[in-house]
């Protein structure tokens, strides 16, 4: 019997992927996802680390682009590509890490909240609708003061403070699962609730999530950016962020380096861009609802 | 020269697989002051024609033929002739109000726009114009002061009554009705009905019905047609096709709506009739949702291999007594006994009784969880029990039962490759598999197509017949009871006014209310129906009309 | 409606107070021991740390310190900056005004600008305009906001001054102070507007959107009402109803902007007040930020659910 179950499940997600690569905005997002994961995974293979190390630095500082350095040197003489390249690995890895915190916390809380009903869930829903407006940049800031610096406590400033919009989602969409007549036919035949949410609920929620994941990345990247432009990120690593940082302390702007300021920046918005159309095409093809409508 | 005249109209959408013909050389005619009905299953395209009428199909639809408005064919008119003539010269009467009405309009606004628009004699002024709306809303029976409210403030009835004034704002000589009456009440629809009659013989005006209900039709209309896939079946004068329906389809549709006290639609013998033990009972069963109560102390039995119907209008409390019969809501008070014991509370006790009485909801589209194949549905119940056995023997036994033959071929099916009919085969495919003694059925022909209702009912006696199974099918439909059922009883207010065999509750009425739904049900055979609703119904309006 | 409003000021209150508390929590509990935190990096002896201790009253325990401090805000004060030696809430006085100038004008002009594209695309979906204006709202929305001034600031070059909100010569009458901090506020409020009008845009089309297919629009037409009849009188308030409610949602979002932009350009604004004291770590300066901050965004959140119900009748009766 699970064979056929497989095999629809393998139909379906033909399917999916078939209406996926008809949408040329979600296709160039994947494919603009794929070099980017490719190039900071390769990073450590095709260059050199030390290139990295100040103290190991010997071109000039503040040098415009050349046939040496592609894209300048940054104020230590340090090569903006090579540090561009490796800034790739920590601003996907605090996204990801981010993201799947904060995902994980609102889906919980979100199937929690619409599911068992009765006061606790509305002492959580009002606790999710307090975070929610709380404006999460502030709440970051505040926690990545207080905490000691480093990647973690920026994959859990931002993991904490994301969760709130995915909860909300999770649960408006397992309360509309939950009005649907089947689950009262599923009650009815005897399933309790680990039956109603493992049977019924998750799955119909899960593709939500997805969708809600890749776009929570895409804010999570420029939350870190952000957070690492403040000099709040880790200062033992190199970020886009912290890049950026760099930049507007020692005035790359009054120098008019723009070669330091610019390839930074661009890598936020392709790997946001990338995961923004990824994640909209996514919400097309998996909620028909908006099928033909964007 | 004819008011409406449509000549070889077709209509075709172009779709992602090529394009689909909604409508095929369709051929009609009315006159003024004259009512035709246009009668079809769901998707049988009656709706397109009528939103041909106005050019109001979306842009994917390719028309062909002709549609002659007083002469005048509007499939060639300009955009500013088009708008001119649209509600001037023909208005529509949109399906589901709830939707066809702005929310956040007032419905004095939107009755008055189409006046303002077209510059009605006497529009100048917003007093004229106000003191128009107040006699139309007095037209369709409502207060002036209605024009004040917005659409959700007012009950399903009273939306369609402003559908209906919004519709003669500019006087139009034809109005197109769509399913102007489906998802209201008996009674309130039988008012609506009388209500639209009036106006055609009043004002001399065109009248296009589109309903999927014959007998609704019936009633109200002089000419009916009646389509299929596309193409009109059958024509004539609306008596006539009822009576002695010549086209198969016509046949199938006529049977669906059996008419109480018809002997040839009452297929129950009084040898089938049980005098089996009591299997389930209620005893002064009462809930409670805060201050207001949805059953008001029930005293009902279902007897092994019985069918007992459970008549009532919507909100009458029918379905929260079904919900608390099956231990899905607990009493507020009372009890409810299977076969003498007290409906366990305990959930593993609960679960053990839900292998003795199993549900079967209205609507099977939305009763069966999209993703899941049919042998997921059907082996749902099996699964949740841990019932021992071979699984796939189980399924497909349960799937022959319900009369899904070969069952293996309906294995990998989803839901939406079903018919309607066939997904309701399968809802109760899954309540079989169980091995229960009593189903209870929750309108569970409401939502499907007329041909297949008789199947659906057919089944159910089937069962009885054969597993011995007991039912308690709750409906809002009189002659669905009268085909089927043992015993009748009707809810009312959250109290049970009246119960009894079928032949005595529904042939010998003894409470009001009884007579009151007995009254509004659309009669069409001679004229045996009352002129007026004999009974004053003490109903609160938001109960009567939600 | 009365009890409505008493019951969601009621809930507000208890956000407010919620804040006040997480202030608490954050700033207080979490570092451990605050003034090692403040102090880290410097040399410091400690007698000084005591002195410091007793100064912001940590040396007490923490249920008394929280009385104390509850006290204390609910009385308006918020405590002494160490890095400014003045009082917290003397600061952000100072700074609140150009923060409010900088933030009211961009959301204004923001709403409007996402509002009248949004609702154009929407009309017009799938049309070359339409994907313009979208693919471009998404590239600034992944844009971030710091960023985005850095380079507007870099290509205008010498045509808007860089920072700070008025130059120390401007002569004192109103219209000339008027024009400099103008002058000043450009590049700043662009960079705000271009970050956060895309949000607007997208919320806007797709409310739209989700009305299109609305029965009553079908309804408007056949009435014989033209295009953009249908549009302006039944289609757009119907779709800007919920978003109204999103544009003050992710007021959040422009208050994150505002922290960034100010920081970028030197805007003396609450902003950069927070900047600054993060960079200390000046905690209790932080900590009055972000009470206000957070406090400001979730009474805007009350005041857009109360506007909300004025405006639709479906809620206003409930």
């Amino acid at each position: 019997m699970t064979a056929i179950v497989w095999q629809r499940r393998r139909a379906a997600a033909r399917a999916t992927w078939r209406e996926f690569a008809a949408r040329r905005g979600g296709l160039a997002g994947l494919i603009g996802l794929a070099v980017i994961t490719l190039l900071a995974l390769l990073a450590p293979l095709v260059t050199d680390v030390s290139g990295l190390d100040v103290t190991r630095a010997t071109a000039r500082p503040w040098q415009p682009p050349s046939a040496e350095y592609w894209l300048g040197t940054d104020h230590n003489g340090r090569s903006v590509l090579l540090l561009t390249w490796w800034g790739t690995r920590v601003s996907l890895v605090v996204g990801l890490a981010a993201t799947v915190l904060s995902v994980l916390i609102g889906t919980v809380v979100g199937i929690a909240a619409a599911h068992f009903g009765g006061w606790a869930s509305a002492v959580l829903m009002r606790f999710t609708d307090f975070f929610l407006v709380l404006p999460s940049m502030v709440l970051a800031i505040a926690l990545s003061t207080v905490l000691p610096r480093g990647l973690g406590t920026i994959v859990l400033a931002i993991g904490v403070t994301a969760w709130p919009a995915t909860a909300r989602l999770v649960r408006a969409q397992t309360l509309a699962v939950e009005a649907r007549p089947f689950i009262e036919r599923a009650q009815a035949l005897g399933g309790g609730h680990g039956h109603v949410i493992g049977r019924h609920v998750l799955p119909a929620v899960l593709p939500l999530v997805f969708v809600n994941t890749t776009l929570t990345v895409a804010s999570a990247i420029v939350l870190e950016s952000t957070l690492s432009f403040l000099g709040l990120g880790d200062p033992t690593r190199v970020s886009w962020g912290s890049l950026l940082h760099a930049a507007n302390v020692h005035g790359a702007v009054s120098q008019r380096a723009w070669w330091f300021l610019v390839p930074p920046g661009l890598g936020v918005v392709c790997v946001v861009l990338a995961f923004t159309l990824c994640g909209r095409a996514l919400e097309t093809v998996l909620n028909p609802r908006l099928k033909g409508e964007r | 020269m004819n008011l409406l005249e449509l000549r070889d109209l077709s209509v075709h959408y172009r779709g992602a697989r090529g394009e689909v013909t909604a409508v095929r050389s369709v051929s009609l005619g009315l006159e003024a002051g004259e009512t035709l009905g246009l009668a079809g299953e769901s998707g049988c395209g009656k709706s397109t024609v009528a939103m041909s009428v106005l050019r109001l199909l979306p842009r994917d639809a390719r028309v062909e033929g002709q549609v002659l408005l007083d002469g005048e064919d509007v499939r060639g008119m300009s955009w500013g002739r088009l708008r001119a003539v649209r509600w001037a010269a023909a208005s529509v009467v949109f399906q589901g109000a709830m939707h066809a009405l702005n929310p956040v309009h007032r419905v004095g606004e939107q009755i008055a726009e189409p006046m303002r628009l077209h510059g009605v004699t006497g529009s100048a002024s917003s007093s004229s114009v106000s003191s128009s709306v107040s006699a139309l809303l007095d037209q369709v029976e409502l207060p002036a002061r209605t024009a004040r409210a917005y659409p959700h403030e007012l009950s399903g009835g009273q939306k369609q009554r402003v559908m209906i004034a919004m519709a003669l704002a500019c006087e139009p000589r034809l109005v197109i009705a769509d399913e102007p009456t489906t998802a209201l009440d008996v009674v309130v629809q039988a008012q609506v009905l009388d209500l639209l009659k009036r106006l055609v013989s009043e004002r001399d005006i065109g009248l296009v019905m589109i309903s999927h209900d014959l007998s609704v039709l019936a009633s109200t209309c002089d000419r009916l047609a009646v389509m299929q896939h596309g193409q009109i079946v059958e024509e004539g004068p609306a008596r006539q096709v009822i009576a002695a329906p010549t086209h198969p389809h016509t046949q199938t549709l006529a049977a669906a709506f059996p008419t109480v006290g018809d002997p040839a639609s009452r297929h129950v013998t009084a040898s089938d009739t049980s005098t089996g033990p009591v299997l389930l009972r209620a005893e002064g069963v009462r809930v409670d949702y805060g201050t207001t109560t949805a059953v008001a102390g029930v005293d009902l039995e279902v007897r092994a291999g019985e069918i007992v119907a459970l008549v009532g209008q919507s909100g009458s409390g029918k379905t929260t007594l079904a919900r608390t019969l099956l231990g899905l809501q607990r009493p507020t008070a009372g009890r409810v006994l299977f076969e003498g014991a007290e409906l366990p509370r305990s959930a593993s006790g609960l679960r053990a009784y839900r292998r003795q009485v199993q549900l079967v909801l209205q609507d099977p589209t939305s009763a069966l969880n999209p993703r899941h194949s049919v042998y997921e549905a059907v082996a749902e119940g099996l699964r949740i029990h841990r019932i021992a056995g071979d699984e796939p023997t189980q399924v497909a036994e349960a799937l022959s039962h319900a009369e899904l033959r070969p069952p293996e071929r309906f294995f990998p099916s989803l839901p939406h490759e079903l018919s309607g009919g066939q997904r309701q085969r399968v809802v109760i495919a899954g309540a079989l598999a169980l091995g229960p003694r009593l189903l209870i059925a929750d309108e569970p022909v409401a939502s499907l197509d007329a041909s297949v209702r008789g199947e659906i009912l057919a089944l159910l006696l089937r069962l009885r017949r054969e597993l011995d199974l007991a039912a308690l099918v709750i409906t809002h439909d009189l002659g669905l009871a009268w085909t089927i059922a043992d015993r009748v009883a009707v809810m009312y207010q959250g109290e049970l006014v009246e119960q009894g065999t079928v032949e005595q509750v529904l042939l010998a009425p003894r409470h009001d209310y009884t007579r009151t739904l007995l009254a509004a049900v659309p009669q069409h055979q001679g004229s045996t129906r009352p002129d007026q609703l004999s009974v004053e119904l003490r109903l609160p309006p938001h109960r009567l009309l939600g | 409606m009365i009890r409505h409003l008493a019951g969601k000021l009621g809930g507000a209150l208890v956000s407010l107070l919620f804040v006040v508390a997480l202030g608490f929590v954050l700033f207080r509990v979490i570092p451990g021991d605050p003034v090692v935190a403040m102090t880290r990096g410097r040399p410091v002896t400690g007698d000084q740390l005591a002195e410091l201790r007793v100064r912001l009253g940590v040396d007490k325990p923490l249920p008394e310190q929280f009385v104390d401090y509850l006290t204390a805000v609910l009385r308006g004060d918020l405590g002494t900056s160490h890095v400014y030696n003045r009082p917290v809430a003397e600061l952000i006085g100072e700074r609140l005004w150009p923060t409010v100038l900088l933030v009211g004008t961009s959301t204004v002009l923001a709403v409007a600008l996402g509002l009248w594209l949004g609702i154009r695309g929407a009309w017009r979906r799938g049309s070359r305009s339409d994907r313009i204006s979208t693919g471009l709202a998404l590239a600034q929305w992944a844009m971030p906001t710091f960023w985005l001034g850095m380079l507007l600031s870099l290509a205008t070059g010498n045509l808007f001054p860089s920072g700070g909100m008025r130059y120390p010569d401007t002569p004192p009458d109103f219209l000339s102070q008027a024009l400099d901090v103008a002058h000043h506020m450009v590049l700043p409020c662009l960079t705000l507007i271009a970050v956060v009008y895309a949000q607007y845009l997208l919320v806007m089309r797709s409310s739209l959107l989700e009305e299109m297919h609305a029965d009553y629009l079908t309804t408007a037409r056949a009435k014989g009402l033209r295009d953009d009849l249908v549009r302006r009188r039944h289609a757009v308030p119907n779709a800007l109803l919920p978003t109204v409610t999103l544009v003050f949602l992710h007021l959040g979002l422009v208050v994150s902007g505002a922290i960034t932009v100010e920081t970028v350009f030197s805007w003396p604004g609450l902003g950069l007040l927070t900047y600054e004291a993060l960079t200390g770590p000046d905690l209790p300066l932080l900590q009055g930020t972000f009470v206000l901050l957070s406090g400001a965004v979730i009474s805007m959140n009350v005041f857009a659910d109360l506007l909300y119900r004025v405006l639709d009748p479906r809620v206003r009766a409930s």
